[in-house]
């Protein structure tokens, strides 16, 4: 039993189903309509963490690679840019194309002259670049690759399902979980060997319905797309981490993103006047024809980022996912919970979530989604 | 920027705006005859959109509504709704840019109601995988731009966000479940000036049949409708004037087969 | 993870089961609602009227000419009733019909092979235009006559 039809949660029904594990999973609303489809569709070469977080972007070069192969024809694949616009980042660079080369992310320094005739709209100020692999993903189509081949494989995918409590014989023993069909008010329950919570930020949520806490704070950005195809190439500033620091080509629009703060509630999600101006100073700091777009929408996302409650900004958490084990953590049985992540690396926190799984189940069976490739998404629907 | 408290001046509020909408929204749950209209009211800012509204009311007023959306930012195609009437997605609709007093919200027409918004979108894409297109073409943004070394070509996602506004707004699909549909001769248009892997020259016969191509009555409200500049019923034409001009030729021409 | 449990819902996924939710299509209401809709929803919907307005007058015109073989009394009877005012307005009406059918056809063929698709909506305008021009003085011609 999957709770969550996010990215993780379709990633991961789709390993357990090729590992012969009869899943069902469950979402309160469309699949993605959580945080996995909100985000600006960044295909990570794992460049950003390349200084801060070797661990982070290891991972992302990797899945990034394997995404290319089981994922055919789903991506824009232009690669990225990172651009120095001041003396302190072109001085930055050199350093952030060691760490690229050290995470095995491939990277090729650019000139000045070079990014402009790469990217005619760039500021004709910039000092220097660097080019690697970053490209664009549909958020919410390539997650449902996950899912279309799940579901032929078997997995029973049941979204506007929305999980209302945990079947629990003892207060240390989950056994499946209590929904209600949201299409017709019908109130049922599911037993399962082993309920996963994929939740993302409304793990939480549904972790204490289990009677266990975990640490996952939602961590809310701003995005906002405008009308206009500016670059064809992710552009990205070469700096340490910052807001408004990256402009994703997607289709005719051009998302800029992203900021960051912390909330409790996942379902409540502001999109703020100065953030908005804020992505528009920082991307046309970079595309200066960016402040002349017009909007296409603005919205928020949050962020699942595993850390104590008390982080100040979310910038300072760790982007990288965990497997919290509830037996051995919590005294919880039949309970699990896959926290953290970004959109990137799903498979990967699909295949720890699923050999966590199997292990717990006694189930001798390894990994598959590396090599295989997925369904077109439209097969969900057939 | 980045701030440990929670931000305010909330573009898209839907509380303590001091202005009230009532949205009219169309219920059904599976076992009921037919749908009904429930009201609610709603404060809006003025960024906040249709959906922003809706799911308002779900997380406050009435947990039992349920609706299709994913990435708010009009790309994905799932927050398809008629408001007042029209089609439109529901994600980038502003409230605000709404005429009257009540917004009215039903479900896109000519698919099948699962419950309150929610379609299934399955006779969409029996109609819309007959084609087969890629969901990637070359980028024609930007001509003056080189492609760097490591890429073979730009290349972008097709315009198409599958999201059947088109055919809630035509005509024949109301009537006539045969008819391919705008999605579908759009998709194939687009294999014809761009075939990838795809076999543009049995596409190009399925287009020429009378429940495709020739099936159009030029309502145009497809168009008229699309979010994202696929434009259907000008494929539709230029799908035409290709199988028109393709007979001429026929008939004309040396008497070889095409 | 098995399933164990009684009572399993069908989340969407009624096609396994052999249920289908039927589709809602509009139907001929999807032809005549023209709100929310704009002028191509419009045209064909008066051309639609019009086509069977046609119609209708065809078989009136056969019917009425058909009084010729019966005699002049019954041919003379018809024509006063024609130069009333209220069956001159009738005139208009068919003209109306006559001039919105051809030319509205007109565009149709001409964009439906292809030719003029970017200007399409006027195209339909401009012979929206000439055809009212052109019914102004039918209409006008009409009136003298009676």
């Amino acid at each position: 039993m999957i709770v969550g039809g996010g990215g993780t949660g379709g990633a991961l029904a789709h390993d357990l189903a090729l590992r012969g594990l009869r899943i069902t999973l469950v979402e309160r609303g469309e699949i993605t309509s959580g945080t996995t489809g909100r985000h600006h569709g960044l295909l990570h070469s794992g460049a950003r963490y390349a200084v801060k977080d070797r661990e982070s972007a290891v991972e992302c070069i990797e899945e990034n690679r394997i995404l290319r192969t089981i994922a055919p024809g789903s991506f824009e694949l232009n690669d990225g840019l990172f651009v120095a616009l001041t003396d302190e980042e072109a001085d930055y660079e050199k350093l952030f194309f060691e760490s690229c080369e050290a995470s095995q992310i491939p990277a090729r320094r650019v000139s000045r002259a070079e990014a402009l005739r790469l990217e005619p709209n760039l500021n004709p100020d910039l000092r220097c670049a660097v080019q690697v692999p970053d490209g664009t993903m549909d958020a919410m189509r390539l997650p449902l690759r996950f899912f279309a081949t799940a579901r032929r494989n078997g997995a029973d995918i049941r979204p506007f399902t929305e999980v209302v409590g945990m079947s629990m014989t003892t207060p240390k023993r989950v056994d499946g979980v209590q929904v209600v069909d949201r299409a017709s008010g019908r109130r049922y329950d599911i037993g399962a060997d082993l309920v996963v919570n994929a939740a993302g930020p409304w793990g939480e949520k549904i972790a204490r319905m289990g009677g266990v806490d975990v640490p996952i704070q939602p961590s809310p950005g701003i995005l906002v797309a405008v009308r206009g195809r500016f670059a064809n190439m992710v552009i990205n500033r070469l700096h340490a981490s910052g807001d408004g620091d990256i402009v994703v080509p997607q289709r005719e629009l051009s998302v800029i993103g992203t900021s960051s703060w912390v909330t409790d509630d996942p379902d409540h999600l502001a999109v703020p006047a100065d953030h908005v101006e804020a992505m528009f100073r920082e991307g046309s700091a970079m595309i200066p024809s960016l402040r002349g777009a017009t909007m296409r929408a603005s919205w928020s996302a949050a962020r699942p980022l595993i850390g104590e409650r008390g982080a100040s900004t979310g910038r300072e958490l760790s982007r990288t996912f965990k497997c919290f084990d509830h037996e051995a953590e919590d005294g919880v049985s039949g309970f699990i919970t896959i926290a953290g992540g970004k959109a990137t690396t799903l498979r990967a926190m699909a295949e720890a979530t699923a050999d966590m799984v199997c292990r717990k189940l006694g189930v001798d069976r390894p990994c598959a989604t590396r090599n295989t490739e997925l369904l077109p998404h439209t097969a969900y629907y057939a | 920027m980045s701030s440990p408290v929670e931000p305010a001046n909330d573009t898209h509020a839907t509380s303590g705006t001091g202005r009230s909408v009532r949205f009219r929204v169309s219920r059904f749950k599976r076992g009921d005859r037919k749908p009904h209209y429930q009201d609610y009211a709603v404060e809006v800012a003025p960024g906040t959109t249709v959906l922003d509204a809706l799911t308002a009311i779900r997380r406050d007023q009435d947990p039992t509504l349920i609706l299709r959306h994913s990435c708010y930012h009009a790309s994905c195609g799932t927050c398809g709704m008629r408001v007042n009437d029209t089609e439109v997605l529901a994600c980038v609709t502003e409230v605000a840019g709404l005429d009257g007093g009540t917004v009215k919200v039903d479900p896109i027409a000519n698919q099948r109601l699962v419950a309150d918004l929610v379609t299934d979108m399955v006779d969409f894409y029996d109609k819309f995988t007959a084609v087969d297109q890629p969901l990637v073409r070359d980028s024609d943004a930007i001509p003056a731009a080189t492609v760097p070394p490591g890429v073979p070509g730009f290349t972008r996602f097709e315009n198409c966000i599958e999201c059947g506004l088109c055919l809630s707004a035509c005509p024949i699909v109301a009537t006539d479940p045969r008819y391919l549909g705008p999605a579908g001769l759009a998709a194939a248009q687009r294999v014809l000036e761009e075939p990838r892997e795809a076999d543009a020259f049995s596409v190009l016969r399925l287009t020429d049949d009378p429940q495709a191509a020739w099936r159009c009555h030029l309502a145009f409200e497809c168009t008229a409708v699309c979010p994202s500049n696929v434009d259907p019923a000008g494929a539709i034409m230029f799908l035409r004037r290709r199988l028109a001009s393709d007979r001429v030729k026929s008939i004309f021409g040396s008497g070889r087969r095409p | 993870m098995s399933e164990r449990a009684t009572g399993a819902g069908p989340g969407l996924d009624l096609r396994a089961r052999g249920e289908r939710i039927s589709p809602r299509r509009r139907g001929a209401w999807g032809w005549v609602d023209v709100r929310g809709r704009r002028l191509g929803q419009w045209a064909f919907i008066l051309n639609r009227l019009t086509g069977l307005g046609l119609l209708v007058y065809l078989f009136l015109h056969l019917g009425v000419l058909s009084m010729l073989a019966v005699g002049p009394g019954a041919w003379d009877g018809f024509v006063s009733t024609a130069l009333t005012p209220a069956f001159l307005a009738l005139d208009v009406v068919l003209i109306f019909g006559l001039l919105f059918h051809g030319l509205n056809g007109l565009r149709i063929t001409l964009v439906g092979l292809g030719l003029v698709v970017n200007r399409q909506q006027a195209l339909f305008v401009a012979l929206m235009v000439f055809g009212a021009i052109a019914l102004l003085i039918a209409g006008l011609r009409i009136f003298a006559v009676g």
